[in-house]
């Protein structure tokens, strides 16, 4: 008997132009103590799904087909009835803890609130049962998380509070809509065991929605692919992702970073002269104590043509190295230039922000909105001279010429990010540090992002600074990688050493743990 | 832009306040050829007249035609009030952008000195500003300008703000662009659409500040028809004739509920998310 059953359900939104189809015939079902992982790229309409279940559509939405929980048509029930459903029978986890606990409650109280309303217990047993759900869900002190407000807990903490949430009334269906994704690569790791470890326990049916084809693989039992509103491919896991039928299905995978298939061939000449080097750099940002302090004592240094992977966690450092480089943030320490010292944002004159160019992770504020692709690529060219004409630089990037025209708001995530690495390589430089670049971006226009940049270095022979959280992409790009924990530097490895003797420092083994490359399947 | 057009049509008070300020703009370019009689024409026998036939709206203590003097004074009321707020909308959202680029100590010291100026009362600052430049219109357009431009500057800073985190600045610093590039190319044209809405709205009280001014005799001067000037005159006759101050007052309550209405409509037309 299945517990979920979506059948021939279509969704449309009304917008002025007319419906837009956000769903088209859905079919698919969750049997007890399944996992079924709903995967596709923003926009496939996956986290419509998950409101169309939870029966919470804008008022604009136009609906068909049938949902039902149980056998209980959930489409023609009525607002009562979908109250008593709501967090008692169908839970839901959100992607950011952040925002989806409010902050003016303490989080037991949270917690306890779903109980009273659902299960009828008093206060007093609510907030003891809560407590035993904190215990459950793997939190150290549950009688003072309880107390807790949420701006005094962690990511990680906070996301099991509310998974612990939506476990408490026991309900018959949860929906995990991205929950780790907005999780440091460390605690999505143990927010991912305890779902592992919760779902076998108590066997309820779980809609698994991710963008991020490696975990669906190791999380779910079936996979169901959507493309734009449909379902493209449905089945096990192991048949879907071993052995593709639909064209998109294959693409997807074939974009998927896998470490041990390398982008770059060969290393940088080992006897070049290092382009960069840092010595002993700190940045401390206004009323920070020194253990506080966003860089501390980074030394490390970039050959010509070298790709440098910084890896870390957030707020471990890695943006603020990059913005002290590009002359953003005041540092103190050692800075060397093609052997030219750089003391401070003086030095940062104009040959030297020709030579090193910074691109930002989101296109969609690193482009001014108010002006076209043209004017934005232009100014590069005014500052530093040189003759480069707009249309090559289009080109370089593989973007229309036609493009030079639009503003940013008339291209897509990937379009824009073109735009914006064409600006960065107007003027030639010689080290160009990407910041996140790819974190926004679809696998699919991440893997043609990634391509484009690795064909730009063999072409000039630029150095990168390639910062991302992502550890099967750089293991794939990158000469070195440099892993950054609370502000230190705390390893350097080259990817040999990576591959010969595995990461020395126990921070490098354990973020290298908690993403474990894709599985491969015998094709 | 039509499609601003479109979207502003379909609010209630965007389509009210587009309709009054439309008829506004129009009186104040065809004033003088709808006008029925000159503004300054006097007729001794005809004073204090109530609204009839020959003359719609009545007579003023001189005999002058209220309806030719409020269709000739519409230039002078409005569009003098118009320049005044777009010369302190200007010159606050220089100094708001400017302010949120630099940051830190300047921010902190353009900002107080704003602080201390906005606690005094706008029309208390236009008249030390009057006093000073003299009795005219312009002196009361620069008065009201410099009273709106610490409000604007203010509004525009909190925006500005948002913008100022905004990579494509970062990427402009990172360029080595220059502080007025940034600030004129880059912020300036990120912030207009909440300015225009602050903008449409303050005209409506620069309307009223030039009113005031004229009343207490500090604007515009006799014989002009400037709407204030004609309530301000109209007081002493009020017992005489209450037609003479219920015109002008009225016109100037439309202009205000106009451009209110307007800025009201703009802030939903301007606002994606709606």
């Amino acid at each position: 008997m299945n517990v979920l059953q979506v059948q021939g359900y279509s969704l449309d939104y009304a917008t002025r132009s007319g419906f837009v189809r956000a769903l088209d015939s859905i079919d698919l079902a969750i049997a007890r103590g399944e996992v079924l992982g709903l995967v596709g790229e923003s926009g496939s309409g996956k986290t419509s799904l998950a409101w169309a279940i939870m029966r919470h559509l804008p008022p604009l939405a136009r609906e068909a087909g049938s949902i039902s929980l149980a056998g209980k048509s959930l489409i023609t029930a009525n607002a009562a009835e979908i109250g008593t459903i709501r967090g008692r029978r169908i839970g839901m986890v959100f992607q950011d803890p952040s925002t989806s606990l409010n902050p003016t409650l303490a989080l037991g109280q949270q917690l306890a609130e779903v109980l009273v309303r659902h299960r009828g217990l008093s206060r007093r047993q609510a907030w003891a049962e809560g407590e035993a759900m904190l215990a459950r869900v793997g939190l150290k002190q549950p009688a003072a998380m309880m107390h807790r407000y949420p701006h005094e807990a962690s990511g990680g903490e906070k996301q099991r509070v509310v998974i612990a949430t939506a476990f408490a009334c026991q309900p018959e269906c949860i929906l995990f809509d991205e929950p780790t994704t907005a999780l440091d690569v460390v605690t999505a790791r143990q927010i991912l065991d305890l779902f592992t470890e919760l779902q076998a326990e108590t066997s309820v049916a779980s809609l698994y929605i991710s963008h991020d084809l490696a975990l669906v693989s190791r999380v779910a039992d079936r996979v169901a692919v959507v493309h734009r509103g449909r379902l493209v491919e449905q089945g096990a896991v192991d048949t879907v992702f071993g052995a593709p039928r639909e064209e998109y299905t294959r693409r997807l995978l074939a974009a998927v970073p896998r470490p041990h298939h390398r982008l770059v061939t060969g290393n940088p000449p080992a006897e070049a002269p290092p382009l960069v080097e840092v010595d002993r750099l700190n940045v401390r940002y206004a009323g920070s104590t020194p253990l506080q302090q966003a860089n501390r004592d980074i030394s490390l240094s970039v050959r010509a043509g070298e790709i440098l992977g910084i890896v870390g966690e957030s707020g471990s450092g890695k943006s603020t190295l990059a913005r002290a480089l590009t002359g953003l943030n005041r540092f103190e320490g050692m800075l060397r230039f093609s052997n030219r010292r750089i003391g401070g944002l003086r030095d940062m004159d104009r040959a030297y922000r020709r030579d090193v160019q910074i691109v930002f992770q989101h296109p969609d504020s690193s482009l001014n909105p108010r002006q076209r692709v043209r004017e934005i690529l232009s100014r590069p060219i005014t500052l530093y001279g040189g003759e480069t004409r707009i249309e090559g630089l289009l080109e370089q990037v593989r973007l229309p010429v036609s493009f030079a025209d639009r503003f940013p708001h008339q291209l897509s995530g990937g379009e824009k990010q073109r735009v914006a690495i064409a600006r960065a390589f107007a003027s030639r430089p010689r080290l160009v540090i990407c910041d996140e670049i790819t974190s926004a971006l679809d696998v699919s226009v991440q893997a043609a992002v990634v391509e484009l940049l690795v064909d730009l270095q063999r072409h000039h022979g630029t150095a990168y600074l390639f910062i991302t959280h992502d550890i099967n992409l750089v293991r794939q790009l990158a000469h070195r990688i440099a892993v950054m924990y609370r502000g230190e530097l705390v390893e350097v490895i080259s990817i040999d050493d990576l591959a010969a003797t595995g990461p020395r420092h126990p921070y490098t083994r354990l973020l290298m743990d908690a993403v474990p490359p894709p599985r491969e399947y015998a094709s | 832009m039509s499609d601003l057009l479109r979207r502003l049509l379909r609010t209630p008070q965007g389509a009210l306040g587009l309709a009054i300020v439309g008829l506004i703009v129009l009186v104040a370019l065809l004033g003088p050829w709808l006008a029925p009689y000159g503004p300054d024409t006097m007729a001794p026998r005809l004073r204090y007249r109530p609204p009839d036939a020959a003359f719609l709206l009545g007579t003023d203590q001189y005999g002058r035609d209220i309806l030719s003097r409020l269709l000739v004074g519409a230039r002078a009321t409005v569009f003098l009030a118009c320049v005044a707020t777009a010369l302190g909308t200007m010159a606050g959202a220089l100094i708001g952008t400017t302010s949120a680029f630099l940051g830190g100590r300047a921010d902190e010291a353009i900002m107080r000195t704003i602080d201390a100026i906005m606690s005094i009362p706008s029309l208390l600052f236009a008249l030390l500003i009057v006093n000073l430049l003299g009795k005219s219109s312009f002196s009361a357009v620069m008065a009201i300008g410099i009273a709106f431009t610490p409000g604007m500057a203010r509004v525009t800073r909190s925006v500005a703000l948002a913008v100022r985190k905004q990579d494509y600045v970062n990427a402009a610093v990172a360029r080595g662009e220059t502080g007025g590039y940034i600030v004129l190319r880059e912020m300036l044209p990120n912030v207009v659409a909440p300015i225009v809405v602050e903008m449409t709205i303050r005209i409506a009280f620069a309307v009223m500040l030039f009113a005031t001014l004229s009343f207490l005799g500090l604007g515009a001067q006799p014989p002009s028809s400037e709407w204030g000037l004609m309530v301000a005159e109209a007081r002493r006759f009020m017992h005489l004739s209450p037609w003479m101050i219920l015109w002008p007052s009225l016109a100037i309550a439309l202009v205000a509920i106009g451009f209110n209405l307007l800025g009201d409509g703009l802030r939903d037309a301007l606002n994606p998310r709606t």
